[in-house]
């Protein structure tokens, strides 16, 4: 194995629910390496998405370690945390996630202003906007720059998304069911736009219930009852990705 | 930068951030009003206080009054040249005012002054109505009835030096208005000239057919307290119910110096009116009438009188205004002048008589703030006390943002959830709602300070308006309140504290919400649609 961009070890959570506990997590452990498409199925309620916001930082573990380029997540002080989520890793949500107030290249540029304050910002907001209005032309997007989210199919939103994703030029890009709620051919855009994004070098963890998204990445691990049950090398019959805004369907 | 560019986005497109912004507005606009009107009635009463008296004040305390002030006054000018610029006595006592020509009755409070000397200790001539557009015309000694005269074709025409007078005034007067003004509306009609009228002349005159003249008797003149006599509109002005110049009378009691009556029946006094005098305190302009000094000291025997036990009572006044020269500490004078009283007091030898002794007793020294202190820290109170009354009723507003931005962070838990997962911190998603309050703050400050400013300044004629329509609606009374108007004036210190308070108020109220929100678990924010 090489040099591991992210690695878990021994992952455990519980959640109470009532006076029972459930165990989500039960020593979950994996890695996905530099310029890696990784793909973890498995069924609803199987604690995908536990495992992706563990993963993300946005929740912690009862037990176990996230190893990001050598470092412990969870032991990260929280501003240090706070830039990981900001500039390390990307999120991509099943239900995008958009700021409904703003348009979509502002959408985009949103990670990048948390990034800096009101003083840094201007001396790099003409950078940041040259950076989002090409993420846009990139998903396919640069024609929709200043229209709101609720103006766009549920292709474009997560298309938006995965942009917003990215502007920060993270290191992992994580996405959670990006396709779960989009029709197939929708979905199917999504995610060869995600399959073009990693021919490009980005490093992907998806976590879905979908196993045909397996067939997108060079590998894919299956999570059973908390439990990482079986794994495969990466696949040999990876779709050829779609051009970028063919997907689009209403 | 995110907090700034949400907090604005928030602001312009959130509906329920006005409900907020108007919150904070009326309540800006409602204390800004109570402390604009209250400050502004505490400064009218300073400075009309400041306006009333002289500097310094030699008060008797008795209507009696107090003998031996001439050489006070005289031992002032000796002692204290570099303080004192002059002095000037008062009488004060009381009378019944009439007009004989109607049944107009009403009981008068009468002072006696040195005209010339008494404008130059306070501002009553600025006051004085027939003196402004006629200078130097009114005055309290022997005076004839000034009559207009109107030709056939209706040419008015004053007698020659009132004429001259009004020339005068033309040519000094800085105010073209002022001068239109009185051009556009020369015939204010009075319902009793005196004279048969052909037509009352411009600022009121009674008038004839024939040459502008003077009609005697003689009287002595007297300037008449505006509300004493005229009648005030619902818009603030007067219509004046006597010409210039009309038959008055007062009836006075005189006393003795042990303050008892003298035993001679009441003096009847014939009397012209000369002018009136706005002074814009209503208990004031409602109930003074002035009259010269010496004719009113000798009408109420305060002039020496011949004793049983053989020789004569000194002169006798009720105060001594002292003007003093500019530059001079006001309290620093007042102290100097006390120990100057009291060194003079000592000073007096034996020949003082037991009834003058014990008038002198009573007298003493007082600054103008001293005299009107009791009322003006009473005011002072009152405005401390409704500004604080109002502050706290608009601290409503304080829990109303409070509510507002509740509802606001539990409708945007997912945003907020949103930016702590594109790694935002707690600090700055709560920093993000302060911002936000403290823009919803700003914004109804400053539409508060406009709304209020502009009822501020137009809150006479807001009250005229509601005036004509139903009398009732007056609610602010001269009687009560001391002043014919309203105060109009907003101070940019008073705006800037009620803003500022406003906004802070506004992020104070957001701090519970805020702080929920910086709080938010992203996981658990994020969960579901």
């Amino acid at each position: 194995m090489s040099n591991p961009c992210l690695t878990a070890t021994g992952l455990h959570k519980t959640y109470k629910m009532g006076k029972a506990d459930i165990e989500v997590l039960r020593g979950v452990s994996l890695h996905a390496e530099p310029g890696e498409y990784l793909v973890i199925t498995g069924a609803s309620g199987s604690g995908k998405s536990t495992l992706l916001s563990i993963l993300g930082a946005l929740d912690t573990p009862d037990k176990g370690t996230v190893t990001f380029q050598g470092r412990n997540v969870f032991q990260m002080p929280s501003a240090a945390r706070n830039a990981y989520r900001n500039g390390l890793v990307g999120f991509v949500f099943q239900f995008y996630h958009l700021f409904p107030e703003l348009n979509v290249l502002e959408n985009v540029l949103m990670p990048r202003m948390v990034m800096y304050g009101a003083v840094k910002w201007w001396s790099v907001r003409r950078q940041a906007k040259r950076d989002g209005a090409e993420l846009l032309e990139r998903v396919g997007l640069d024609h929709r720059a200043k229209h709101r989210p609720k103006e766009l199919s549920g292709g474009e939103r997560q298309r938006v998304a995965v942009a917003r994703a990215l502007i920060n030029r993270p290191a992992l890009l994580l996405a959670d069911e990006p396709t779960g709620n989009l029709d197939e051919s929708i979905g199917a855009g999504i995610l060869s736009l995600l399959a073009r994004l990693n021919d490009d070098g980005q490093t992907i963890v998806m976590v879905t219930h979908d196993p045909k998204v397996a067939a997108y990445a060079h590998r894919s691990l299956v999570l059973k009852e908390g439990v990482i049950h079986e794994s495969s090398e990466p696949g040999s019959e990876r779709p050829v990705p779609a051009p970028v805004g063919t997907e689009v369907v209403r | 930068m995110y907090k700034w560019f949400l907090a604005w986005r928030y602001l312009n497109t959130k509906l329920i951030a006005l409900f907020g912004i108007a919150s904070v507005m009326f309540c800006v606009a409602m204390v800004l009003v109570v402390l604009s009107v209250m400050g502004g009635f505490l400064d009218t009463i300073r400075s009309r206080s400041r306006g009333l008296h002289s500097e310094i004040v030699l008060e008797g305390g008795t209507l009696q009054g107090f003998s031996y002030y001439e050489e006070f006054g005289a031992y002032l000018a000796k002692e204290l040249p570099d303080v004192v610029k002059l002095h000037t006595p008062v009488i004060y006592t009381y009378g019944i005012f009439r007009v004989p020509a109607t049944t107009f009755t009403k009981p008068a409070r009468v002072l006696g002054i040195r005209l010339k000397d008494y404008v130059r200790v306070n501002d009553f001539q600025k006051g004085l109505y027939y003196d402004r557009y006629y200078p130097g015309t009114t005055h309290l000694g022997p005076q004839a009835l000034p009559v207009a005269g109107v030709s056939l074709f209706g040419d008015v025409r004053l007698p020659e030096d009132l004429e001259r007078a009004n020339d005068l005034w033309r040519e000094g007067e800085m105010d073209p208005e002022a001068i239109a003004s009185f051009d556009e509306q020369p015939f204010e009609k009075a319902p009793y000239p005196y004279v048969t009228p052909v037509m009352p002349s411009e600022r009121v005159y009674s008038a004839h057919v024939g040459e502008p003249t003077y009609k005697e008797p003689l009287h002595d003149g007297v300037i008449v307290g505006c509300d004493l006599i005229h009648y005030r509109r619902s818009d603030g002005h007067f219509d004046r119910q006597i010409a210039r110049g009309a038959d008055v009378a007062l009836t006075l009691m005189p006393l003795n110096p042990s303050g008892n009556p003298t035993g001679e029946p009441p003096v009847r006094l014939p009397l012209r009116y000369s002018d009136d005098s706005h002074t814009g305190i209503f208990e004031i302009d409602s109930l003074c009438v002035y009259v010269d000094f010496d004719m009113l000291q000798h009408r109420l025997a305060m002039d020496p009188q011949p004793l049983v036990s053989g020789g004569f009572t000194r002169l006798r006044t009720n105060q001594l205004l002292i003007g003093l020269w500019e530059g001079v500490d006001l309290n620093d004078a007042c102290d100097r002048i006390r120990v100057a009283w009291r060194d003079f007091y000592a000073s007096l030898g034996p020949e003082v008589s037991e009834a003058d002794r014990r008038a002198l007793g009573f007298v003493e020294v007082y600054t103008w703030e001293d005299l009107q202190r009791p009322f003006i820290s009473a005011v002072e109170k009152e405005k401390v006390l409704v500004t604080l009354l109002f502050a706290m009723i608009s601290s409503v507003a304080i829990v109303l943002v409070g509510c507002i931005f509740y509802m606001i962070v539990e409708k945007k838990t997912r945003e907020i959830g949103i930016l702590k997962a594109i790694g935002a911190s707690g600090r700055g998603v709560t920093s993000l709602f302060i911002a936000y309050a403290g823009a919803v703050g700003v914004f109804g400050a400053v539409l508060g300070l406009i709304l209020g400013s502009a009822f501020v300044w137009n809150i006479n004629a807001i009250q005229d308006y509601l005036a004509s329509w139903n009398p009732s609606l007056r609610v602010w009374s001269p009687d009560v309140y001391s002043f014919d108007r309203i105060p109009e004036i907003v101070k940019s210190a008073d705006a800037f504290w009620v803003g500022s308070v406003a906004i802070v108020s506004s992020m104070v109220g957001s701090l519970i919400p805020a702080i929920i929100a910086g709080r938010v678990w992203p996981v658990q924010a994020l969960r579901y649609e």
